[in-house]
């Protein structure tokens, strides 16, 4: 197939359907309300549903209920209606269903900003709600990358019978771009399965449900969710690098929109004769910390590593994880919406070399 | 003469058997049941039982079956149920409520293509009971969840059963939402005007004056407001719906409202409408009465705040109130 050029947020809305999703509930905020907007119409021609419901609160839970029922679902929204959801994320992680969320990231806290940011990295990736439980959170740098990963959202909710969020900034959904996507019809259906609800036909009930009043129980059900998650961070780790052609000095993570800007500053400065590297966490959740180990253990010397974000300083807590110490870490970020210029993070990028070198 | 089969391990002891029948037939037995409640027994002249069916029918935890006098059994236990023993407090009529719920499940043949969704409060647990496919939401969230799961699967038969602090205070919005979008499905909404499962607080349909532990002197409606009519609030949506209130407070109610429960589910069937059963009901726990007594005060006490009857259905266009 050709390419198009579409809108990060129709473009998301297109790779749900291509992914075979044709149930979708969700409620209007800047900057995702094109999904909306898309899916609405989109769904119609394919027979899908679609509801607008009255709170994002509404919204995850209609999608537990689809999602209980076995069919393919998801949801979106932004930062604040992702708070709303919290709740009904723990549910459904706890209930252990496949479905699909996509958080097109704005500035907070607060009613904050509509502008991009990436300050609900904790929000991701140590869970919404309450309770052990956690998210596959996948993060595109374009609006390429936000089909392929809406794609992948999908396959791995399924595999592993848990939410996954597409967690993109406001940038991506904004943006238009040339996207190629998968063959129409080309999605393989929901398997048969042991676990859904819906007409019987005979065989035993079924329960969808959280509760567990014995201790011992609901014990056992979160060592069986931990097993779980280990299994998804040992398999399921994505990660790109960038610029390690030739050794590298200063290593860069980023994720995101940020990541790509950075890329930008770092093709600056290498043709200035800097040797820098990036490191972009394609999967938040689970994080790659055994490959930015590697890569900052393959900098040259003893030079640091430079994490960039727009927030205060949340994945920064993974990279010190990732580093256990071994490596100076530096940490430069933009809050409130405030995107990063290339020429600004290569200013960053060249001041901290002039310690270094 | 009739027969009536008592099983003594079901019985909690809340004699409302006993109030019911109308020769006087059961009385309680001397002894306790392993549970340790005082069970019920039939000593009357058996010569005397009609059949009538009125002490099964009150039997909120079904113990009791009937035979009439041709030797034709005239009240089965529904399949709709399992065999598991409820957590209810003895006299809660949570127990006949589920019953009338899943007879009329059965009666239509629905019971193969149902999927309930239960919620928090006092019959958190009705997944283990309703012999169905079950959701457990969260607090409030049945009617979004059921609204999902219908919209996956429409010929499935789905319902939500909710008390009156999950659906009138923290669910209020979802309840409104589903009903304004004519989302087909059924809605059975228990309300004793208390919150049960944690220990008898206020509710959004506790009685001016009435004592909760949040409202120790009665609830001051100068301050916490009147208690919301919440089948009155529903009817007054202009999208079809089939609104209605029963009550559960004896067998002649009872067996009314399982009429509206059964229509309700008719018009699911039918692809018609969003239909809402209100259902008034007790807590002889919280509200410090014996279960009679509890009956009683439904009677005299809820009633006139919250009337009995059809308040909307699909065929009438404007909001009627019945008593």
């Amino acid at each position: 197939m050709s390419k198009v050029l579409m809108k990060g947020n129709e473009a998301l809305g297109e790779a749900a359907v291509r992914a075979g999703c044709v149930h979708f509930f969700g409620y209007p905020i800047t900057p995702q309300t094109e999904v909306p907007e898309y899916l609405v119409k989109r769904l119609r021609e394919v027979g899908g549903t679609f509801v607008q419901a009255e709170s994002e609160v509404a919204s995850i839970n209609m999608v537990m209920g689809a999602a209980g029922m076995g069919v393919r679902c998801m949801t979106s929204s932004s930062s604040p209606g992702i708070s709303l959801m919290a709740e009904g994320m723990s549910y459904i992680a706890a209930c252990e269903l496949p479905c699909v969320v996509i958080n097109m990231m704005r500035a907070g806290p607060g009613l904050g900003g509509i502008l991009p940011a990436q300050s609900d990295y904790f929000q991701a990736t140590r869970g919404h709600g309450h309770g052990d439980y956690q998210v596959i959170v996948l993060a595109p740098s374009s609006v390429q990358e936000a089909v392929d990963l809406t794609t992948l959202a999908f396959e791995l909710s399924e595999k592993y019978r848990n939410p996954a969020m597409v967690c993109a900034d406001g940038m991506i959904g904004q943006m238009m771009e040339p996207v190629e996507f998968p063959e129409e019809g080309a999605a393989t259906p929901m398997p048969e399965n042991d676990w859904s609800l819906g007409a019987r036909d005979g065989r035993e009930r079924r329960i969808v449900n959280s509760l567990y009043l014995s201790p011992e129980d609901l014990h056992r059900h979160n060592l069986k969710l931990k097993a779980k998650y280990d299994e998804i961070a040992a398999n399921e780790t994505r990660q790109e690098i960038y610029g390690t052609d030739d050794g590298y000095d200063v290593l860069v993570v980023a994720f995101g929109t940020m990541a790509r800007i950075c890329k930008t500053a770092i093709d600056e400065v290498r043709a200035e004769g800097l040797r820098v590297a990036l490191f972009r966490p394609i999967t938040l959740n689970p994080y790659p910390f055994g490959a930015l180990r590697d890569a900052m253990d393959a900098i040259e010397g003893d030079g640091p590593v430079l994490d960039i974000e727009m927030s205060m300083g949340q994945m920064l807590y993974d990279v010190k994880l990732a580093a256990e110490g071994s490596r100076r870490i530096e940490f430069y970020g933009t809050a409130g919406g405030v995107v990063p210029s290339p020429d600004e993070v290569a200013e960053k990028i060249r001041g901290l070399m002039q310690g270094v070198q | 003469m009739g027969e009536i089969q008592i099983a003594e391990e079901r019985c909690k002891g809340c004699g409302l058997c006993i109030d019911v029948c109308p020769r006087g037939l059961i009385s309680f037995s001397e002894d306790l049941n392993e549970k340790g409640y005082t069970y019920v027994r039939f000593d009357g002249d058996p010569a005397q039982c009609t059949g009538c069916t009125m002490c099964a029918t009150a039997c909120p935890d079904q113990g009791i079956e009937v035979w009439n006098k041709a030797g034709k059994q005239t009240f089965v236990n529904t399949t709709g149920l399992t065999e598991r023993m409820t957590h209810y407090c003895p006299g809660c009529t949570h127990g006949m409520i589920h019953r009338i719920t899943a007879e009329c499940l059965e009666e239509l043949d629905l019971l193969p293509r149902a999927v309930g969704v239960a919620p928090v409060g006092c019959s958190v647990l009705a997944y283990e009971y309703f012999n169905i496919d079950m959701f457990e939401a969260a607090h409030g969230r049945a009617p979004a969840v059921a609204t999902g799961a219908k919209r996956a699967r429409p010929e499935c038969i789905v319902f939500t059963y909710q008390g009156d602090g999950d659906l009138v205070s923290i669910g209020g919005n979802e309840i409104l939402h589903a009903a304004n979008r004519g989302e087909k499905i059924t809605v059975i909404f228990v309300n004793n005007a208390i919150y049960g499962m944690t220990g008898g607080q206020m509710a959004p349909t506790t009685l001016a004056g009435q004592r909760t532990t949040t409202c120790p002197d009665g609830r001051d409606v100068e301050e916490t407001g009147h208690p919301i009519r919440m089948a009155e609030l529903l009817a007054t949506l202009q999208t079809p719906a089939f609104v209605a209130r029963g009550s559960s407070h004896d067998p002649k109610h009872l067996l009314k409202t399982k009429k509206l429960i059964k229509q309700a589910f008719q018009h699911q069937r039918d692809g018609t409408c969003f239909s809402f059963i209100e259902v008034l009901s007790t807590c002889p726990t919280n509200w410090g009465l014996a279960p009679q007594e509890s009956c009683d005060w439904v009677q005299d006490h809820m009633i006139p705040q919250f009337p009995l009857g059809i308040l909307k259905e699909p065929e009438r266009a404007t909001a009627e109130v019945s008593g």
